[in-house]
């Protein structure tokens, strides 16, 4: 385990050299929290409350989904199809390393440097320069553990993308429908109350709200009773074990494909 | 130096040639097509999920908002095809690789850019000339010969304004190395040209029309076929903004061609 430990600091260390990196990533989100924040107007014009939210539940919503984007968008299926494309994959095979824990703690520190200097600063804009108002409830203790839980399911999903590198030239293609997919299926773009009813009960039994619905919404809506948000949290945690076996198994199956050439 | 009927037979030759390297890899091509085909749709999804809750967006209606979109997706689709290689830029100046463009009697640029022909942009192409066909049949819009002309003149002059704020920001790569975040910014801002401008208020709309002009993208030029009666000035600049900006940006570039240097490596 001490040994995982060094690859977060490895990852946090790579992180810090692209300082000029977040910053453009912070305006990008400012721009488009303001650009978010004129849409909603516009939308909520008409009416204080549209499906059970108001224009600054709304807001809040969107604009921490958008930061939420930015700290799981890690690029690890990137990072894994670059090493099996080029077969620095073999360095990780020959020693005492599980990949997929390489690869997951990699991921926690370029997010832990991601968390620091681009989500702290724009949450703290959004109250202090947007303000933001927001409700206080006992769904801000569970937001954290949520948003570990998602961050797991979102890795095994960029993982089992990157996985894909040892079937195909480019993982462009599955690397972006998985994007769209889960940004607009998980409510990460627009919450899912916007959705028909019909609709939102199929997307409430896919993994893709558990990544963004689930803990945007105990910070939108934190004052629920306990018993709600432990089950959003059992719900989140059944997804993070399944699709967690799920991309093992599809580990099993692409390492036999594996052929590094020379060294 | 060539003429432009040089260039143009000589990119043909190129981009043969590439098609045919890249057709090794079909099931990658499929792939990839299926990728653009549904992130063109992500966000016309958004738009339609949105207005089952609401009756317009700043008093225009679904199908006008497919119209625009279908424009945006004609209008970026140049870009995509023609300039992708404007995404790969940062490791040619990084790695030095970039010095060997000089060593050919060619327009730099043109060089450059030709080395990438975006297969997959067609698909966004022959979806958005689909779903503008049939957001303005829904809408009863009539078209004469006059209109279509000005129609490819509004598509040619957005897309040179995409192009240019996409070069631009690549270009910073000359400077920065590492253009990656710079472009990413232009990239995630391109994403709400076809939004109505009368969202934002005065500054920001000024902004969204003259410094980082994303409203020439799609809206503005848009506007021209969806609300003839409602033509603002401001429409008609699209094509100087569109040439101009060009014009700008391949300053830039040239600029940043002349000051590069290498890497040492």
């Amino acid at each position: 385990m001490r040994g995982y430990i060094a690859f977060i600091r490895g990852a946090m260390l790579v992180g810090v050299v692209y300082r000029l990196g977040f910053l453009f990533t912070i305006l990008g989100n400012i721009v488009y929290i303001i650009i978010a924040y004129f849409l909603w107007r516009s939308i909520y014009s008409g009416s204080d409350s549209i499906n059970g939210l108001t224009f600054d539940q709304a807001l809040l919503y969107v604009a921490l989904g958008s930061t939420m984007f930015i700290l799981l968008k890690t690029y690890t299926d990137w990072g894994m199809a670059g090493e099996i494309r080029d077969g620095t994959i073999s360095i990780y095979l020959t020693k005492p390393i599980d990949y997929q824990l390489y690869n997951f703690f990699t991921t926690i520190g370029f997010a832990s440097t991601s968390l620091v200097t681009v989500t702290l600063p724009t949450v703290l804009m959004l109250l202090f320069v947007f303000r933001i108002h927001i409700a206080f409830g006992v769904g801000y203790l569970f937001f954290p553990v949520s948003l570990l839980i998602a961050f797991i399911i979102g890795f095994n999903f960029d993982y089992a993308v990157g996985l894909m590198a040892f079937y195909t030239e480019s993982i462009w293609g599955i690397s972006i429908t998985k994007e769209i997919f889960i940004s607009v299926l998980s409510g990460a773009l627009l919450p899912l109350q916007f959705f028909p009813a019909a609709i939102q009960q199929i997307l409430m039994w896919l993994p893709f709200q558990a990544i963004y619905y689930t803990p945007l919404m105990m910070v939108t809506k934190p004052d629920q009773e306990v018993g709600v948000f432990l089950q959003m949290l059992a719900v989140q945690i059944a997804w993070a074990v399944v699709t967690y076996f799920l991309s093992r198994m599809l580990y099993n199956q692409a390492i036999k494909v594996l052929r590094v050439a020379g060294g | 130096m060539l003429s432009i009927g040089e260039y143009i037979r000589l990119y043909f030759l190129i981009e043969t040639q590439y098609i045919k390297a890249q057709m090794q890899y079909r099931a990658d091509f499929l792939i990839s097509s299926i990728g653009m085909f549904f992130s063109s749709l992500a966000t016309l999804s958004i738009f339609v999920v949105l207005f089952q809750s609401i009756p317009n967006l700043a008093g225009w209606s679904l199908m006008e908002m497919v119209f625009i979109y279908a424009f945006y997706m004609i209008a970026i689709s140049p870009m995509q095809i023609l300039f992708d290689n404007i995404w790969w830029i940062r490791y040619k100046v990084q790695s030095g690789d970039f010095l060997r463009y000089y060593f050919r009697p060619l327009n730099m640029m043109f060089y450059f850019m030709s080395e990438r022909f975006d297969i997959k942009g067609l698909t966004q192409l022959a979806a958005g000339i689909i779903l503008l066909a049939y957001s303005s049949v829904k809408l009863g819009l009539e078209w004469s010969p006059w209109k279509l002309a000005a129609l490819v003149i509004a598509v040619f002059s957005a897309s040179l304004v995409l192009i240019s704020i996409a070069v631009m920001a690549g270009s910073s790569a000359f400077w920065l190395v590492n253009s990656y975040p710079v472009l990413a910014l232009a990239w995630k801002i391109r994403e709400f040209a076809p939004y109505p401008m009368s969202i934002f208020d005065g500054i920001f709309r000024f902004a969204f029309t003259f410094i980082l002009p994303i409203g020439f993208i799609a809206f503005y030029p848009a506007q021209f076929f969806l609300r003839p009666e409602e033509i603002t000035p401001v429409i008609y600049l699209t094509p100087v903004i569109g040439v101009a900006l060009f014009a700008l940006t391949y300053r830039v570039w040239t600029l940043g061609v002349n000051s590069y240097t290498g890497t040492g490596s």
